[in-house]
């Protein structure tokens, strides 16, 4: 038996010195003012992507100022002294760029892509806003309502639109992930401009950044160019608040039903699960693989194309800085009870805690995460990204090029380990979303 | 303290003063680099499989996008067979189950999808090889099994149900419909009741007709050069045998000449979805499209276009307003679209037919134009950093029978244009007065404001399948029951004791069909005996039925009657409205419709074997008015209605002198001419010989 496996770590070292031929080169520094600099150079098309991750996300906001981290993210395009409102796209779309910005749970994004000799421009656009955003009230008013309107479009006039407040917000009790980035519309109503000026002071700082940039570059001229935009932005004062409170463990199950207008009930399991970059997070997502990687994956094999029972299963390890959740959910086929789909998922839960997987499912599982390590950096956005995330998040950018080492740790017995260890009744919450009966008229 | 706060921040945020540099002007772009196109080299196999192959050595992988280029099959009442035909390619082969091919994609670590018109499959470069095998396999060997088919049926089922509720789903599949028409492949939409006829062998012939080397491309990108490329393709796929594939044409769909306005009612919704858009001919490739390109772009194509300068940023109606102009092989479109709050619905299409005006009527000016041809050339140089995009622009090339130097030339001629092609090409393409638009919301609340956009006042109503339906269609009045409407019309048409006295009954009518004068004689026997002559001066056609057999005739070919149609043959008779009880039909009055301005109570019709019809009567005269009905034919399912009108007394009895027959996508006027009743056919006339 353990010669087996010491075979196929073997098989997997050979695979693995191939994969390495396509490594990602980058540099990294720090200004003076605490600004994180990432730099991969990529000649190989005329473009670059120019990105700036802060540190900020929806769980260090207040609980009654829930969604201010999003609404943030839309102030951030307003302007600067030198840039006039609503001006931001469009300096950099004529400039044959595109832009747009992310917010999570933990950190806020913004990238541009622009074609690489006008490096200077995006250097001078992200600067612009990192040393004087604009914030008035004009700017505030607009957004305010967007983002209604963007809460809408996303969630309230969507079938199964609320799941992820209704899973975070039974998840959680006292840890900020019991909301959700988007948040609740009326704290940014209730707002008020000091407030936000507030904030951008908190955490749109220096050291609380990282300029993520890969491309077309000339790495010297790069580094000068980014002293000349960057290096007289000054250092934030005030102290970065970042949330330490921790979940106490859930003790039981819970259960919740909703009614939403929708066809095909949904049925969700979400267990509690370790943050990312632990060890068993890298188990958790081979689990992952087991169980939904691929069309012969166990709940796709089984429930979805066996059984019938499903029109779409997933899983997902949805994991975050702090501990996270591994969820598990699915829609029933026409016809078929959500009670019948729950059964389902427990009984390939039960499976995969009762018995190792075997090792030709093991080493497919391996396959496919090592497949998608190695060829996921295909775009200059995709490695700026990636990059960020990976030192923002873990302290070490090279994980890039390394982080597959730990997928490759993880045993059989691990992945079993894990099952039992997470994937238990009291650790979990379960969602039904069932269709609303009929309206009284 | 607050003060303090504040005062802090003016002097933080507002005036930069000790910034070292001029940060009041944008930085000058650099000098900017050569754009190179990657190169792609081709070859065909003797099957006429047509192989490009693109090498990009940065990543350790392999891509095979085989595509079919065919023309679009209009389905009918089976849409849903040729997409099902393309999800049954990854269901297993000759050589491997379904469960085998999942193990074994999934072992490599590999992606592969198929659909009716192409194959991807993507993997490390080591196993470029057993994919391509796999690849082989399913294009030579693919079975398809009964129960897979099952399987998909109901996956397909269990989509158009999540459909339903999405307002987005619903505003693309009505939008089709609207503009395209249901008779075009563009515009038919998979329903419960289409995936439920179609059949294994529409499927498996899909396959066999259509899945041919000589009308596709594959384009196989990556860790991978032509020597080995063209190894892999010459073992694997030149067993590949060609064959000539079916070709198509069909109507243009046409913008409306008037604006039109269509609804989707979905109570409850919050926001409503707004699409404004009409056909555009178009075509892929053309001088015409990149500068349709430009105008697109200036009015929706991006985040700084003018809907979404106008109805975000100003407004803030919404949290994105687009518009797309998509050229097409058959028909391409336009479409504007957005969603807004449900109180400002009507406000949000007047900005953007305001908009598609002013785009038509004023010149850009010359700032305006440089952002878009900057944001279309710079969106041009981000897509070549991938390889899939110089396999797309060598297909294309291939496929559209652009100029060689097409894509090369690309930046040259989009630099080019001036502000005067573009308002002319605004003029040719943006027809802010020939537009469906199509709302998905809440309609109590939207339908009223929305009316003025159309010329008539008028909104169409439509159904989550694109069925136009009467949203004031009466409630069936208490009392109303089938048995009373059929009885009420019975009566009108002169009582059951006068039509038992029918015998026999000669009905002569003229009519035309696609410019063909038709002149038809249908002579009838109690009970339902049928001799039917159609003349077409090119053609005739002979219909006899003797009550038990019978046969139609014509164009040199005789076809018995079988299964379905003989016994619609032997429901046909004189007397048929009389003894539905008898015969066993069940009938059941399902609503009320309008036709023709009518009011009219609609009965359903299922037979002993279990086919349904639909019959119509009036609710004023009592008289029937349409009967629709599905035909089975070898091309496939079709729609059948017949509308009667024009009702007069012969010997007693009233009978319809108009109709109007509807056969698919075919109309037929018919004026009959004269009713010749109980002349004393005789028996020899119906002899089925």
């Amino acid at each position: 038996m353990k010669l087996k496996i010491m075979v196929l770590f073997f098989l997997f070292g050979f695979v693995l010195s191939n994969a390495q031929t396509k490594k990602i080169d980058f540099i990294q520094y720090k200004l003076d003012n605490g600004l994180n600099v990432i730099l991969h150079k990529d000649n190989s098309t005329p473009i670059v992507t120019v990105a700036v991750l802060y540190h900020v996300g929806s769980k260090n906001e207040e609980p009654e100022r829930t969604g201010f981290a999003h609404f943030f993210e839309h102030l951030m395009f307003e302007g600067s002294p030198n840039i006039k409102r609503g001006e931001y796209f469009k300096i950099i779309e004529s400039a044959g760029g595109e832009l747009n910005a992310n917010t999570s749970f933990d950190r806020t994004y913004y990238y541009q892509v622009m074609p690489s000799h006008q490096l200077e421009l995006g250097l001078y656009m992200e600067s612009e806003r990192m040393l004087h955003l604009k914030i008035d009230s004009i700017g505030v008013e607009t957004q305010r309502k967007v983002v209604k309107e963007e809460r809408k479009q996303s969630y309230e006039n969507r079938p199964y639109g609320s799941l992820v407040e209704k899973l975070f917000g039974n998840a959680y009790k006292v840890h900020p992930y019991r909301w959700t980035p988007i948040g609740i519309a009326q704290y940014i109503d209730m707002a008020k401009l000091d407030e936000f000026i507030a904030f951008y002071k908190k955490y749109y700082v220096t050291q609380n950044a990282t300029l993520s940039i890969a491309g077309d570059i000339d790495i010297n001229k790069t580094k000068e160019l980014i002293k000349k935009y960057f290096s007289e932005i000054p250092a934030g004062v005030e102290k970065i608040e970042r949330p330490t409170v921790v979940e106490p463990p859930q003790t039981s199950e819970v259960r919740e039903i909703v009614y939403d207008k929708v066809q095909l009930p949904l049925v969700l399991h979400a267990y509690h699960m370790p943050a990312q970059g632990t060890p068993d997070y890298y188990a958790l997502n081979l689990l992952t693989s087991v169980l939904s990687g691929g069309e012969s994956s166990r709940l796709t094999k089984e429930i979805k194309d066996k059984q019938q029972k499903a029109f779409f299963v997933g899983t997902i390890p949805l994991a975050l800085e702090d501990p996270g959740l591994f969820i598990i959910y699915g829609l029933t086929n026409v016809g078929v009870k959500p009670e019948e789909l729950e059964a389902a998922f427990e009984n390939e839960v039960e499976k995969v805690k009762k018995e190792l997987i075997s090792e030709i499912e093991f080493q497919k599982v391996k396959n496919q995460t090592e497949t998608q390590f190695v060829t996921r950096n295909s775009t200059m956005r995709g490695i700026a990204e990636s990059l960020a995330n990976y030192f923002v998040y873990f302290g070490n950018a090279d994980l890039i090029n390394s982080e597959i080492q730990r997928y490759m740790k993880v045993t059989r017995e691990d992945i079993k380990r894990v099952a039992n260890k997470y994937l238990t009744k009291e650790n979990r919450v379960v969602l039904y979303y069932l269709p609303k009966p009929a309206e009284a008229n | 303290m607050k003060k303090l706060f504040f005062l802090i921040l003016v002097i933080a945020f507002v005036n930069p003063v000790f910034s070292q540099l001029d940060r009041s002007k944008l930085p000058e772009p650099g000098p900017a680099s050569e754009i190179k196109i990657a190169n792609y080299e081709s070859f065909e196999l003797k099957n006429g499989l047509k192989v490009f192959v693109i090498e990009n050595r940065k990543l350790p992988r392999v891509a095979f996008n085989l595509i079919l280029d065919v023309d679009p099959v209009l389905e009918g009442e089976n849409a849903g067979y040729v997409s099902a035909a393309g999800d049954l390619l990854r269901t297993g082969t000759k050589k491997r189950t379904k469960d085998q091919l999942d193990q074994e994609i999934d072992l490599l670590g590999a992606t592969l999808t198929t659909s009716a018109t192409s194959i991807f499959a993507s993997g490390l470069e080591r196993n470029k090889e057993k994919l391509m095998e796999i690849v082989s396999d399913i294009i030579l060997n693919s079975v398809f099994k009964q129960e897979e088919l099952d399987k998909i049926k109901k996956q397909t089922l269990s989509g158009l149900a999540t459909a339903k509720d999405d307002p987005n789903s619903i505003s693309q599949r009505v939008g089709r419909v609207i503009m395209n028409g249901k008779d075009h492949p563009y515009g038919e939409l998979e329903t419960e009741e289409t995936v439920n006829s179609f059949t294994l062998d529409m499927c498996k012939s899909y396959y066999e007709s259509y899945f041919r080397p000589n009308v596709a491309y594959l384009a196989i990108v990556g860790d991978i050069n032509k020597a080995k490329a063209k190894q892999l393709v010459e073992k694997y796929l030149s067993k590949w045998e060609k064959k000539d594939v079916p070709q198509m044409t069909y109507p243009t769909p046409k913008a409306p000449v008037v604006n039109k306005v269509a609804l989707v009612d979905r109570s409850n919704s919050v926001q409503s979805v707004i699409a404004v858009g009409y056909p555009v001919e178009l075509k892929i490739g053309s001088d015409d499209a990149i500068k349709a390109s430009v105008v697109n772009l200036i009015l929706g194509g991006s985040a700084t276009g003018r809907l979404f300068m106008n109805l975000r940023e100003s407004k803030a109606y919404t949290y994105g307003a687009y518009s797309s102009m998509s050229p097409d092989r058959l028909i391409g479109s336009f479409t504007a679209f957005t969603q807004v709050r449900t109180s400002v619905t009507d406000s949000a299409i007047t900005e953007i037919i305001g908009e598609m005006k002013k785009l038509r009527n004023e010149k850009v000016d010359e700032e305006e134009l440089q952002k878009a041809k900057n944001l279309l050339s710079g969106s041009f140089v981000r897509n070549l950093e991938s390889p899939e995009t110089i396999a797309r622009f060598a297909i294309n090339t291939a496929r559209y029978n652009l100029p060689k130097d097409y894509y090369k030339n690309y930046l040259k001629t989009l630099n080019a244009l001036t502000a005067d092609d573009v308002l002319a090409t605004a003029k040719k393409y943006i027809k802010p007065n020939n537009l469906y638009l199509l709302v998905v919301g809440s309609g109590d609340e939207v339908a009223k404001n929305i009316s003025k956009f159309s010329v008539s006042s008028k909104v169409d109503y439509y159904d989550t399948n694109g069925d136009l339906y009467d949203p004031s269609a009466k409630k069936i009045p208490a009392g109303i029951t089938a048995e009373s409407v059929i009885k009420k019309y019975v009566e009108a048409i002169g009582g059951r004791e006068n039509i038992l006295k029918v015998k026999d009954k000669i009905t002569n009518m003229t009519g035309t069909v696609q410019g063909m004068n038709l002149t038809i004689t249908i002579n009838q026997k109690e009970p339902n005996k049928l001799y039917q002559v159609l003349d077409a001066g090119v053609f005739q056609q002979k219909t006899i039925f003797d009550g038990t057999k019978g046969y139609t005739e014509g164009m040199g070919q005789k076809t018995e009657f079988t299964g379905e149609q003989l016994e619609d043959m032997k429901d046909n008779s004189l007397h048929s409205m009389l003894d539905y009880d008898e015969r066993g039909v069940k009938y059941e009055l399902t609503g009320m419709e309008t036709i023709n301005g009518k009011d009219t109570y609609k009965i359903s019709f299922t037979q002993p074997s279990g086919k349904k019809s639909t019959a119509f009567y009036s609710v004023e005269l009592g008289f029937l008015v349409r009967t629709a009905s599905s035909v089975s034919t070898a091309q496939g399912t079709f729609n059948q209605t017949i509308d009667m009108d024009d009702y007069r007394e012969v010997q007693g009895v009233k009978y319809p002198f108009k109709m109007n027959q509807n056969f698919g996508p075919q109309s037929i006027e018919l004026t009959i001419t004269s009713y010749e009743i109980n002349t004393g056919l005789p028996d020899s006339l119906f002899e089925v010989k």
